[in-house]
């Protein structure tokens, strides 16, 4: 028989639009992620800080001595929120480098903007899988942490005075997940190589920061840190959490002004990249 | 905007689109009614532009657009939401099944989630790809990456389907599946569609009507019937002897000519008749071995709407083909910048 013999169904019942059109986007985007059995398997090692903080309470709650050495306090958070911040980079890296990157090589672009959707719906949905994963290395593990916390050392954390920590934890991990997200994707956009855009990114975030450590040993100045993208992140967790960190001790708008320029830079990258008809200069 | 035709999908007057300084469309008007309509023209002659302006990826600089009535610029995603669109290059997600991408392409276009699963199997099996829907993408012969293109445009059953050289890179065989299953598409299904190409064959085989545009601007259009069919000042003629003093003759006197598959083809001018041709060879001492009425070929109408004098494509040898000036055109054009490309 042949092939157009075979049936073809009118379709007669169009509704309307979803509301959350981005939403199959970063669906599918996940899903292909997840596949990866080492993807899963860094996402579980992401929690390894988590297990040794929670190891932590649990000894200093039998053993109260202990917390001269290991203190339990608000900043245990904002230690293992700057852990964290690194697997962010290798989920920003082995999840979102090929987000763009690959659709601009297999031409899949134009699949998507053909459709009922937008240029920024496109971007929502690839940001969404970002967010979605690295809140899973970044807000999952330390509100797991609070909990394990309140339910160790009541005495220590059931505290109106350190309220304060779930919202800061909320702000650090949005912010850590926001602005790597919108880096790797713009990083993305700029390359038709998930590999080339991985690397790239990985270098200016390494980069960026090795600058900042030799300026800073010279010049033992902490503003050196407003130069990297992740001493800015971290010097945001030392405002928000009272971290003793010397080299990243600046007022936090300062921090948090680069970053925000930082994500609108991105997003006029993104803007400018993605597009359904390739500008040739 | 004027109310469109009855039975007009898209309608264009003076319609202007430039990348930069280059106008790639220059106030060109006409209309795709329903039903199949071929567009045809060389490498940079405005097609894929004019398809991307329908789809609302480029803002015209002039003139206006519509499509089903809505301007594409304004309002892109009700306009998208009817149009399936078969994009010339390859296109397709890493990793993912043909089943996976054509349902995804369906949930992007609107579908629920099971409808466009359901639909992504069914025009799988309609393109031909039923046993294969289960393998990535990525492992497809080119022949199947097409078909795929195709389902992902048809998944989610739209008003107008858009074919953007929709036999690119496939073998004889290959190519006339894909144009039955064009041809059923919108014969069968009664879908419209505009299939652009610059294949006359495709064209011919598939549409009822053809826009030509050349260099920006609408070079003829109508009925193919219309505009092709028997002439009385074209003639088909196998000569024996020295041709090219006769065919230099006739050209002399202000006829066309261009070779043919056995012979050539001759185009007399107005108030002319083939006497014309049995006195020139017979000063040239020329057999005529063979003399017939011709009958218009869409490649006669498509380089007489080019411009080429017919005659200078003779000149170059046999097997010249619309290709070989389509090639040509395109080394002009293809350098066009595009400076202006819309954001949704």
């Amino acid at each position: 028989m042949p092939i157009y013999d075979q049936t073809y169904r009118r379709y007669e019942a169009r509704g309307p639009l979803r509301a959350l059109r981005f939403w199959p986007i970063t669906r599918e985007a996940l899903r292909l992620v997840l596949v990866r059995r080492w993807f899963l398997a860094l996402l579980a090692a992401a929690w390894l800080p988590f297990v040794v903080q929670v190891i932590r309470i649990y000894i200093v709650t039998r053993f109260p001595e202990a917390n001269r050495i290991l203190p339990v306090d608000g900043r245990l958070f904002g230690e293992l929120l700057s852990w964290q911040a690194a697997f962010t980079m290798f989920v920003a890296i082995f999840g979102g480098a090929g987000l763009v990157a690959n659709d601009l090589r297999t031409g899949a672009i134009l699949v998507y903007l053909s459709r009922p959707l937008t240029r920024r719906d496109y971007v929502f949905g690839k940001l969404g899988v970002l967010m979605a994963l690295n809140l899973a290395v970044t807000l999952g593990p330390a509100l797991a942490l609070y909990a394990a916390a309140l339910a160790l050392a009541p005495e220590t954390f059931w505290k109106w005075s350190l309220a304060w920590i779930g919202p800061a934890i909320v702000a650090q991990s949005v912010a850590i997940s926001l602005v790597m997200g919108l880096v790797v994707l713009a990083v993305s956009a700029l390359s038709r190589s998930a590999r080339v855009a991985g690397l790239g990114f990985f270098g200016l975030l390494i980069g960026l920061d090795v600058a900042r450590g030799i300026l800073y040993a010279f010049y033992r100045r902490p503003e050196t840190a407003l130069l990297s993208l992740w001493a800015n992140l971290r010097s945001l967790g030392v405002a928000l959490f009272g971290l003793s960190e010397r080299a990243l001790t600046v007022h936090w708008p300062y921090p948090a002004a680069v970053l925000a320029a930082v994500c609108v830079g991105c997003v006029l990258v993104l803007r400018s990249r993605v597009r359904a008809v390739e500008i040739v200069r | 905007m004027a109310e469109m035709g009855e039975g007009t999908l898209v309608e264009f007057r003076d319609l202007t689109v430039s990348y930069g300084p280059v106008p790639a469309l220059a106030g060109v008007s006409g209309a795709f009614p329903a039903g199949p309509t071929g567009l045809l023209g060389p490498n940079g002659a405005g097609k894929t532009t004019l398809l991307k302006t329908l789809l609302g990826f480029l803002r015209p600089d002039g003139g206006q657009l519509t499509a089903f009535g809505l301007d594409p610029g304004r309002q892109p995603l009700d306009v998208r939401r009817r149009i399936g669109y078969m994009p010339e290059v390859d296109c397709h997600l890493p990793g993912m099944t043909a089943a996976a991408f054509v349902a995804f392409a369906g949930e992007l276009s609107g579908l629920p989630r099971d409808e466009a699963i359901s639909r992504a199997h069914e025009v799988l099996y309609y393109v031909g790809l039923g046993e294969a829907r289960y393998r990535t993408v990525d492992t497809y012969s080119t022949g199947m990456k097409q078909r795929v293109k195709l389902a992902q445009a048809l998944v989610h059953d739209p008003d107008l389907l858009l074919l953007d050289e929709p036999t690119n890179g496939l073998d004889p065989e290959g190519r006339d599946e894909m144009l039955g299953l064009i041809r059923d598409v919108s014969t069968r299904r009664g879908m419209s569609l505009i299939l652009c190409s610059h294949l006359l064959r495709d064209v011919e085989h598939v549409c009822e009507r053809v826009i030509v545009l050349n260099q920006g601007k609408v070079a003829a259009a109508g009925p193919i019937a219309e505009l092709t069919g028997p002439r009385r000042s074209v003639y088909d003629v196998r000569l024996k002897g020295d041709a090219a003093a006769l065919l230099t003759d006739l050209k002399d006197q202000g006829c066309d000519w261009r070779e043919a598959e056995d012979g050539y083809r001759v185009f007399l001018s107005d108030g002319l008749g083939p006497e014309l041709i049995f006195r020139a060879a017979q000063e040239c001492g020329v057999q005529v071995r063979f003399l017939r009425p011709g009958a218009e070929s869409l490649e006669d109408v498509f380089l007489r709407a080019l411009g080429h004098d017919t005659g200078t494509v003779g000149t170059a040898g046999k097997g010249t083909s619309i290709e070989t000036e389509t090639r040509t055109v395109s080394s002009e054009r293809s350098v066009a910048r595009n400076d202006r490309a819309l954001g949704d």
